[in-house]
């Protein structure tokens, strides 16, 4: 009886701790590995063609200071600037303004499909700067 | 020539009396409301600069300059004010606040007199000076004798922007230098 009640026990320790552990993993964990893609050929065989689900990384404006202010990323994911600062700030290529946020209030947030690394300003606050690089 | 070594002179001469005479040889004991006023004064009088440089000059680096002290600075004031008023504090004049006052109204004069490119390095030198100045005064005075936290949190929070309105004011006086 009390090795059934020891078993009973374990088991449902197991299943409460896999559960627990399980329900801890973040959502974007699995949005980071790259993933297959199984295509079926005309002649009925079988292409892998691995693909990569775009991630979604956050700069935040704080200090008047971008943090990081140097952000790999891959071709094809988002960027979202946010102003936890106490002044407007904007996000402006560098050195041509090839792209630009235009004013990003306080509290607000600006994002950007990324493609190409490049070098970035703030048009307002002119020494501050930060770099994308694309991998 | 002779004209911009007066106004480096004066402005030299500016800020030993404003970091030497009012910030420390005589030490100020500052309130609460008391800070609360310099802070809004020492803002108030960028502004006004900016004021000054967006009707006299014709430079975009200058112009540019002048638009971002003043957004940044009438943020700051308008944070400030919803600060005080939260902390039901009124801002109240001192001997350092209205040493501000009194030398950036002669610094205002100075700048009104001159025009074109005399004009634009008066202004970029000025707000060199000034800013380090302030710089100084938010380090040494104004965080040191706060008493309410947030009050020294404020004063902390834009310590950052000061600094680069410094470097963005020293890059812009580069260009002049040159």
């Amino acid at each position: 009886m009390i090795s059934i009640l020891k078993w009973g026990g374990i088991i449902f320790l197991y299943l409460f701790l896999s559960i627990f552990f399980k329900s801890c993993t973040r959502p974007e964990d699995n949005a980071i590995k790259p993933l297959e893609q199984k295509v079926q050929m005309p002649d009925s065989t079988q292409v892998i063609i691995p693909t990569y689900r775009p991630k979604i990384h956050t700069v935040e404006i704080s200090g008047m200071k971008f943090n990081p202010d140097v952000i790999t990323v891959h071709k094809g994911d988002t960027i979202i600037w946010k102003n936890n600062d106490l002044v407007v700030h904007c996000v402006t290529e560098l050195p041509t303004n090839a792209w630009t946020s235009s004013k990003i209030p306080p509290g607000a947030s600006w994002e950007m499909v990324v493609n190409t690394s490049s070098n970035y300003f703030c048009a307002i606050h002119l020494v501050m700067k930060g770099k994308i690089i694309v991998e | 020539m002779k004209k911009i070594m007066k106004v480096i002179t004066g402005v030299i001469v500016s800020i030993v009396i404003l970091t030497g005479s009012v910030f420390a040889q005589t030490t100020p004991k500052l309130t609460d409301p008391e800070i609360a006023s310099v802070a809004v004064v020492a803002n108030q009088i960028d502004i006004n600069n900016a004021k000054i440089a967006k009707q006299k000059s014709k430079n975009s680096d200058i112009l540019k300059f002048a638009q971002t002290m003043s957004d940044d600075h009438s943020a700051v004031i308008k944070q400030a004010v919803a600060l005080v008023t939260k902390l039901k504090v009124t801002p109240k004049d001192n001997a350092v606040s209205k040493k501000l006052l009194s030398d950036a109204e002669k610094t205002q004069k100075g700048l009104r007199a001159k025009s074109g490119k005399d004009f634009d390095k008066a202004y970029i030198d000025n707000e060199v000076a000034y800013h380090k100045a302030v710089i100084a005064a938010i380090n040494t005075l104004l965080i040191p004798q706060s008493q309410n936290a947030e009050l020294k949190k404020f004063l902390q929070d834009v310590l950052p922007a000061f600094n680069t309105h410094l470097e963005h004011a020293e890059m812009v006086q580069k260009m002049f230098s040159k």
